[in-house]
């Protein structure tokens, strides 16, 4: 399935990042992720495609200077890490006190992606029961639902599906993409995270999830988690756009058009490389 | 040649000045037996000689000047000898001023020393003096009961230098002051005792001069978080009794009371003003007698006892208003869908106000103590590192956040939230039922009456000053206008708008049967029915006026809502990130006022295509019964009797007059717009049916101008663009010759943009009779 693809004859092992770091990354983003269509384990996996839908290819070459924003809603137990794996991201730090969320707590990630500007929305809900009334209202036009549970604590794990559940209630169908994640994998030793894995991934699998194990203490997975969640969510964002703009285009006459050639500049695509840079 | 390169190098001059390598050697020359070679050896010689005596009396001429020299030099002699004794004068008396200044320098130096030793000295002498009347002090102070001077003694006492006490105990005297510096450190003790026994009797007793007096004395003992924290004890005691008897009040009160529905908000706020008034008064002590940076301390003791004050009024407010049976009936109701066992919105009502207003309240107070500790820091900060200022930022928000204020707060707006939430649904539920239009408004009285309903309950949680509610509010309110509102709207939609000519009969039953049968399903709208076509019209015009409204509203909507936020946010409410939540939710909201205008889109092309179109189509079709291919009698005959074109529009006029009236201005303009699409289209399609004269050609020319001004005196928009296809066909029709289009076509076009293909061209050519094909054939476009 890589075939058409020079940089990935080899064996799709291991990371193989298709939308790795390139020339094209401005200096002036410093701290630059990579935008990466890799996934966590192809059993639990919302798609195996290497790279961008060719129309969104073509899109961003056309459509400079929009901004496009995808609504990311983390949801799951207390004490799993939301905020935690949110913070490891988002600021790059890790803070060993526990601290509640309190309603709800938003960051917005400014990202890059060949002349787009594109955020990613993150909205960190509260655990707690008693605060459920309040983060349930902010559930709407999600995007993506990240479900996150705690990998040393497996009954957080079960609650994941209720979780879901009341998140999906307020999204229309099929809307959203969906990510379970296990956090803390610094806690448990790999015995123990294998097997909780293996449990997990047939969660994901029912939830039709994507299933991701990562520490946000270590930063292990994290950057390449949020990547994958980026990059499909922009994906997705571009399709749904590029769905919706032919039917307002207004059409006058049926003359002779003047065909635009679709000359387009300088898109490495035979490597397929993307940067995806944080502001 | 042996004695010849022997020789050799004695030929030089320049080296025959040295005896021993001038002569040939003796030997060599006793050696020598053959006669040239004497011969020889003696010319050598002789020239040797001859050299010799050059130099020797090149030597000799200059003796005399080596002579003279060597007088000069010995007359030189004694004068070096002087210059000798003196160089060793001159380094002796260096070395003595060297010395001398040496010793001046050290003298200075010692004095110097002297000097500090001396300070120090009668430092020293002052503090053991001090210590000295430090002691008689004390103990005097302590009899006298002077607590203020004996802890300034003490205090003195603290300040002096350990060394110098160290010191003062190892003179002659060592014995008495040891002594002395026990009774100090007794003296000290029994401060402290005596002190803090006294605040605790002045506490006990509410004694706020003694109180006062012995929490400025606790700072001169160095016991600042003891001074603090006791000082608080007290605080908290006055502010505990104050909040009871509040409490006491309030179950005394008499529901018929003007603020009976907000008492327990009035208590909150009693104890809210309670604890600033003690912050106000007391910060001006704390700072001068504990140094900046201590109200923290003294705030984080009081919150403790707020904390308790507030659970109390809290849980007395659950308990009196049944705040959690109330949430637990309107969770049940959300689940049920018979109206009899719901618990009815409107009783919501003031239990909804008075906890915004207790959030309010808890808002302004946390916002206040947050002000107030933040300048205190800062005024001790000033010089602190980057760290002690990040470490004190964090135990101010550490007890902001986890106070048990804040956190019982966020429970009750949790609460509130569901049921502010199923307030709005079922209030708007109600307003959509109760639905009524009146003659001659363009909307019906639910729009207001939704928009009413959602400004008010968005208002109340933006009363509430929390950031994270006004959100959820916003959301819960996009979400009701975006699926259950715009449903409602959308199903009025779908019922169609009724057709009244006889070809769509069929279309207007089917339309009736479906606005029963969804009056049927649906039970609580339109249980009237609709009796009348008229009034399914009316119905659906009403519909699309609100649509449009709703839209518009929004946008209003939208519009105050972020002003009322900038001016809760420039107050000072809200974290780092408040400015970015709202606008994230607020442009939701934006969103769905498109959804609407998708919507009134939708209305608009069902109304164009089962009301206009059916019945313009036919007036348009009339065209084709008037011959085009006519002489000059007919054109004549048709100017004075207009064969169709001014019927059409008495006939467009008489069916926009009803919209005109039934439609708000925006709307009628967007159908008129639809219109002119419809009849430029339609027209185009009759008329490539059409066959024309030169004569017929300017007659259509006439019948389009004709409408197309009648079109530009309806519409706002200009039209002219619509039409130009049609225009451009007229121009075409009325040609003299075939060939005259290569006057207009291609680099003769000039300002005119062609709007048909070349292919288009030759079929309009085509219509007219009088054309021959062969020439459209042959023209090059």
């Amino acid at each position: 399935m890589c075939q058409d693809n020079p940089v990935l004859d080899k064996p799709c092992e291991g990371a193989f990042y298709l939308f790795s770091l390139a020339s094209l990354i401005l200096a002036r983003f410093v701290p630059a992720a990579v935008l990466s269509f890799q996934w966590y384990t192809p059993e639990a996996c919302l798609q195996f495609k290497e790279h961008f839908h060719a129309q969104v290819r073509t899109a961003f070459c056309n459509n400079p200077g929009m901004l496009k924003i995808s609504k990311v809603v983390v949801v799951g137990d207390l004490y799993v890490g939301k905020t935690s794996l949110i913070n490891r991201f988002c600021k790059d730090n890790f803070d060993r006190d526990y601290k509640a969320t309190i309603g709800v707590d938003f960051e917005i990630e400014r990202f890059e992606i060949i002349g787009v500007p594109y955020n990613l929305q993150i909205w960190d809900t509260a655990g707690q029961e008693k605060f459920k009334c309040i983060a349930s209202a902010y559930y709407r036009g999600a995007e993506v639902i990240i479900t996150v549970f705690d990998l040393a604590d497996i009954q957080t794990l079960d609650h994941t599906k209720q979780w879901l559940e009341d998140a999906l209630r307020e999204n229309e169908p099929d809307s959203s993409f969906i990510f379970l994640v296990g956090t803390k994998k610094d806690l448990v030793s790999d015995a123990v995270c294998e097997r909780t894995e293996l449990e997990a991934i047939r969660f994901a699998k029912e939830m039709q999830a994507e299933y991701w194990s990562v520490s946000a203490k270590t930063g292990e997975n994290v950057k390449e988690f949020f990547s994958r969640v980026a990059a499909l969510a922009f994906e997705q964002s571009m399709i749904k756009e590029l769905e919706n703009t032919p039917g307002h285009r207004a059409q006058i006459g049926e003359g002779n058009f003047i065909k635009l050639e679709k000359n387009i500049v300088e898109v490495p695509e035979d490597n397929t490389q993307v940067s995806l840079s944080c502001c | 040649m042996a004695a010849a390169t022997a020789l050799g190098p004695k030929a030089t001059p320049g080296e025959s000045g040295s005896p021993a390598a001038s002569a040939l050697s003796m030997e060599r020359i006793q050696s020598l037996t053959d006669l040239a070679d004497l011969e020889a050896a003696y010319t050598r010689l002789c020239e040797e000689e001859k050299v010799v005596q050059e130099e020797l009396d090149a030597l000799l001429e200059q003796q005399s000047t080596i002579e003279n020299k060597m007088v000069a030099l010995h007359r030189m002699g004694p004068n070096l000898q002087l210059i000798e004794g003196d160089a060793q004068q001159l380094a002796g008396m260096i070395t003595f001023t060297c010395n001398l200044a040496e010793n001046v320098s050290s003298k200075v130096r010692q004095l110097d020393l002297a000097k500090n030793r001396l300070y120090q000295a009668i430092q020293r002498a002052d503090d053991i003096l001090d210590l000295k009347f430090c002691m008689d002090g004390v103990q005097t102070a302590l009899r006298n009961e002077d607590y203020e001077q004996a802890a300034a003694h003490i205090h003195r006492y603290l300040s002096l230098d350990k060394s110098v006490i160290e010191l003062s105990r190892q003179g002659k005297e060592g014995g008495i002051i040891d002594a002395n510096l026990k009774l100090l450190q007794e003296a000290e003790q029994r401060l402290k005792t005596i002190v803090t026994e006294k605040f605790d009797t002045a506490m006990k007793q509410g004694d706020l001069p003694q109180v006062e007096r012995f929490f400025k004395i606790f700072p001169l003992l160095g016991l600042h978080e003891e001074g603090l924290s006791k000082f608080s004890e007290y605080l908290c005691k006055q502010v505990a009794n104050k909040a009871e008897e509040n409490l006491q009040l309030v179950m005394g009160t008499d529901m018929s009371d003007r603020r009976a529905a907000v008492i327990f908000a009035d208590t909150l706020t009693l104890l809210f003003e309670g604890i600033a008034r003690i912050v106000e008064t007391h910060q001006p002590i704390v700072e001068t007698y504990y140094g900046p940076g201590r109200l923290y301390t003294l705030i984080k003791h009081l919150q403790v006892e707020c904390d308790r004050q507030v659970e109390k009024v809290v849980d007395k407010f659950i308990k009196e208003r049944d705040y959690h049976r109330q949430f637990q009936q309107v969770q049940n109701s959300m689940m049920r869908s018979s109206s009899a066992e719901k618990i009815e919105p409107r009783e919501l009502d003031p239990i909804l106000t008075e906890v915004t207003l207790m959030n309010a309240r808890s808002e302004l107070y946390l916002r206040f103590i947050k002000r107030r500790i933040i300048a205190d820091f800062e005024v001790g900060d000033a010089m602190a590192s980057e760290e002690v200022k990040q470490e004190h930022q964090k135990y101010l928000d550490k007890l902001l956040n986890n106070c048990l204020l804040s956190c019982t707060m966020q429970e009750l707006i949790g609460y509130y939230i569901t049921m502010e939430e199923y307030f709005m649904r079922e209030t708007v539920n109600k307003a959509v039922a109760m639905d009524s239009y009146e003659k001659g408004q363009l909307t019906s009285s639910m729009v207001d009456d939704v928009f009413y309903i959602v400004k008010k309950c968005i208002g109340r949680a933006l009363s509430s000053s929390s950031i994270d509610c006004l959100c959820a509010m916003i959301n819960h309110s996009t979400t009701e206008l975006e699926s259950d509102f715009r449903e409602v709207l959308y199903n009025k939609l779908k019922q169609g708008f009724p057709a009244t000519t006889f070809q769509d009969f069929q279309r207007g039953v089917t339309s009736a049967v479906n606005i029963m049968h969804s009056s049927l399903q649906q039970g609580k709208f339109d249980t009237k029915g609709i009796e009348s076509t008229d009034e399914a019209k009316q119905s659906f015009l009403v519909t699309l006026n609100n649509v449009e409204v709703c839209s518009e509203n929004i946008m209003t909507l939208k519009k105050t809502l972020e002003s009322d936020c900038s001016k809760l946010l420039s107050q000072g409410f809200g974290g780092e990130q408040a400015q970015a939540k709202i606008e994230s939710c607020l442009s939701d909201m934006a969103a769905v006022s498109n959804k609407f205008r998708d919507l009134l889109q939708e209305g608009l092309n069902e109304l164009n295509s089962t009301a206009i179109k059916p019945q313009v189509k036919p007036w348009i079709n009339l065209f084709l019964s008037v011959s085009h291919n006519i002489e000059e009698e007919e054109f004549s005959d048709y100017e004075a009797n207009d064969p169709w074109v001014q019927q059409f529009i008495v006939n467009l006029e008489q069916q926009m007059t009803e919209f005109k009236a039934g439609l708000s201005p925006v709307i009628y303009d967007t159908l008129t717009g639809l219109m002119t699409s419809l009849i430029a289209i339609e027209l185009e399609k009759v008329l490539l049916k059409s066959t024309f004269s030169r004569l017929g050609g300017l007659q259509f020319d006439k019948e389009l101008r004709s409408l197309i001004a009648y079109l530009t005196t309806v519409t706002t928009w200009t039209i002219r663009d619509k039409f130009a296809r049609l225009s451009q066909m007229a121009t075409i029709l009325n040609l003299e010759r075939v060939t005259e289009i290569l006057d207009y076509w291609g680099p003769n076009s000039g300002p005119l943009t062609w709007r048909l293909t070349p292919a288009e061209v030759r079929q309009v050519l085509a219509l007219r009779i009088d054309f021959r094909s062969e020439d459209i054939k042959r023209l090059r476009l």
